[in-house]
């Protein structure tokens, strides 16, 4: 029973620190750039099917290789949908509503692709970490502690970057106050492009670390789509520190709900408890950016 | 050193400013009065970059600047404080300041010019770690201005400095717009209800429902008769 609960404990620690990652680059988009994206659970699987690929290149053998190529890819994947897709319709009239409908386009394009390309059947990535920790009947692998640092690592990163670099304060600025940011000559589409890109790496790296434990299939975003707009609407839109708590809680309640009724309600009462969150406050646990 | 020649700008298809030409001289502080809502605003605006829809030709030095975004031109120099003043609010003071000199050709003078804004408002100095949210009105606006001198500016565009500030504090601003235009910027500021600015003014600007309806020196203002019934009740 001891165990059983360390298990799960541990289980929903390392995927609460994912979908933190995950969670903090769709709040990024929305809170500098009011764009909700649509297709950042197709962007989960495109990093999974990406560092698939690149397994199947035969000199590459090892996920330090992966990262250091699937990151430039996904940055530059990311940056050019932005500046393709999403900039042109900015300037319209309800241009939020427009950006939905096209990433949502977008989701469908890239799935079935997926499906053309990969086909059907799930795919699997090799650990990147072999062996674990024992204690008895306690077992941790080394995979899920590395999963988890890597995760917050990024995190850690991200928040390095916005509060010490020059363009993560420009990042922080338009968030702010986009006027402002625009009379002190900072370029906002530049800035936009550049989140939407960030953003891209940091779900699809989510992508690649879970591809580990679980496998990769062309409609599989399509759940992390909703558990990160969950956790991004119960943390608070546009706030990141709202995201990175509201990411442990689901990641938890996910796996406790999973174990003690079955994985079939986690999704159930990972809604029941955003309502009521919500009911509560409107704005979730921390409704502003910082 | 800044001289617009009909220009018309638009918001959507509001047509806010009609033809309007003016010229600042390197060097001077020229003021524009006018009733609210006729588009003083939107000339400032026009010059800095901010508006989507102006045609007719705006030069800087000499060359023609119509049309450039605001990075362009906050590089080249021109710089607009906004009325409503446009801070970082979840940002230190200290940040703001940073955040004002992220042009290019501010970034080699940054040191320099802090060291000089907080000789100038020695309180932005003593709150540089408070956040922008937290400060007073009059704090906010010595803020703004401050800001916008970061970006090594040599045009400043002003616009309504004494919006939303106490009566005592009006003497302060017309003091360091006199301190800003000694430093040899250039400023072109939006501005009635201070008194001590207008008696700054090498030159004045009228402008109503978005034409220029007088432009001449403070003593041609004092002998035109339309200027003192609307803004002199005499």
């Amino acid at each position: 029973m001891v165990i059983e609960i360390a298990d799960v404990i541990i289980s929903g620690l390392i995927n609460g620190s994912v979908y933190a990652l995950m969670a903090v680059g769709l709040t990024l988009i929305y809170g500098v750039s009011k764009a909700f994206n649509f297709a950042y659970g197709s962007f989960y699987s495109l990093g999974g099917y990406i560092a698939f690929l690149l397994f199947s290149l035969s000199f590459i053998n090892n996920y330090f290789v992966v990262f250091l190529l699937a990151v430039p890819i996904l940055l530059v994947f990311g940056y050019f949908v932005e500046k393709a897709l999403v900039a042109p319709l900015r300037k319209r009239d309800d241009w939020e509503i427009k950006v939905m409908m096209i990433t949502l386009g977008l989701a469908l394009f890239l799935d079935n692709s997926f499906q053309v390309i990969f086909g059907s059947r799930m795919k699997s990535l090799p650990p990147f970490l072999e062996g674990g920790f024992e204690a008895g009947d306690f077992y941790l692998s080394h995979q899920d502690v590395g999963i988890f640092f890597l995760s917050i690592g990024g995190i850690l990163l991200f928040r390095w970057f916005l509060n010490n670099t020059r363009t993560g304060m420009s990042v922080r600025a338009v968030a702010q106050n986009p006027a402002g940011a625009q009379i002190v000559g900072i370029p906002k589409e530049f800035v936009f492009a550049a989140t939407f890109a960030i953003s891209t790496v940091m779900v699809g790296m989510g992508g690649i670390l879970l591809a580990q434990k679980y496998f990769i299939t062309p409609m599989g975003g399509w759940d992390i789509l909703v558990k990160a707009w969950v956790i991004t609407a119960f943390g608070g839109m546009g706030s990141i520190k709202g995201g990175l708590y509201a990411a442990f809680i689901v990641g938890m309640l996910e796996a406790f709900v999973g174990w003690y009724f079955g994985m079939t309600w986690t999704l159930i009462v990972l809604f029941a408890v955003l309502l009521t969150t919500l009911a509560v406050r409107p704005q979730g646990l921390l409704g502003k950016w910082g | 050193m800044i001289e617009l020649v009909d220009v018309n700008a638009f918001y959507q298809d509001f047509h806010v400013l009609k033809n309007v030409s003016l010229a600042v001289e390197k060097g001077q502080i020229a003021v524009m009065l006018g009733p609210n809502g006729h588009g003083k605003s939107t000339v400032l605006k026009s010059i800095c970059g901010l508006v989507e829809k102006v045609s007719g030709v705006i030069l800087f030095e000499g060359d023609t600047i119509t049309g450039l975004g605001s990075e362009k031109l906050v590089d080249m120099g021109i710089t607009y404080i906004a009325e409503n003043r446009e801070l970082f609010p979840q940002m230190s003071v200290l940040e703001n300041l940073k955040l004002g000199a992220y042009s290019r050709s501010a970034r080699a003078f940054e040191k320099e010019n802090l060291e000089k804004v907080f000789d100038l408002f020695p309180r932005l100095r003593d709150r540089r770690s408070q956040l922008a949210s937290t400060m007073s009105g009059g704090e906010a606006r010595m803020l703004a201005i401050a800001r916008g001198l970061m970006s090594n500016a040599r045009f400043l565009a002003m616009d309504e400095p004494s919006l939303g500030l106490q009566p005592n504090l009006r003497d302060e601003v017309a003091r360091i717009i006199k301190q800003i235009n000694d430093q040899g910027i250039t400023l072109l500021v939006v501005e009635q209800n201070i008194p001590q600015i207008t008696e700054l003014a090498d030159t004045l600007y009228v402008l109503e429902e978005g034409s220029i309806s007088f432009a001449g020196s403070k003593e041609d203002a004092l002998g035109n008769d339309h200027l003192k019934e609307i803004f002199l009740g005499m």
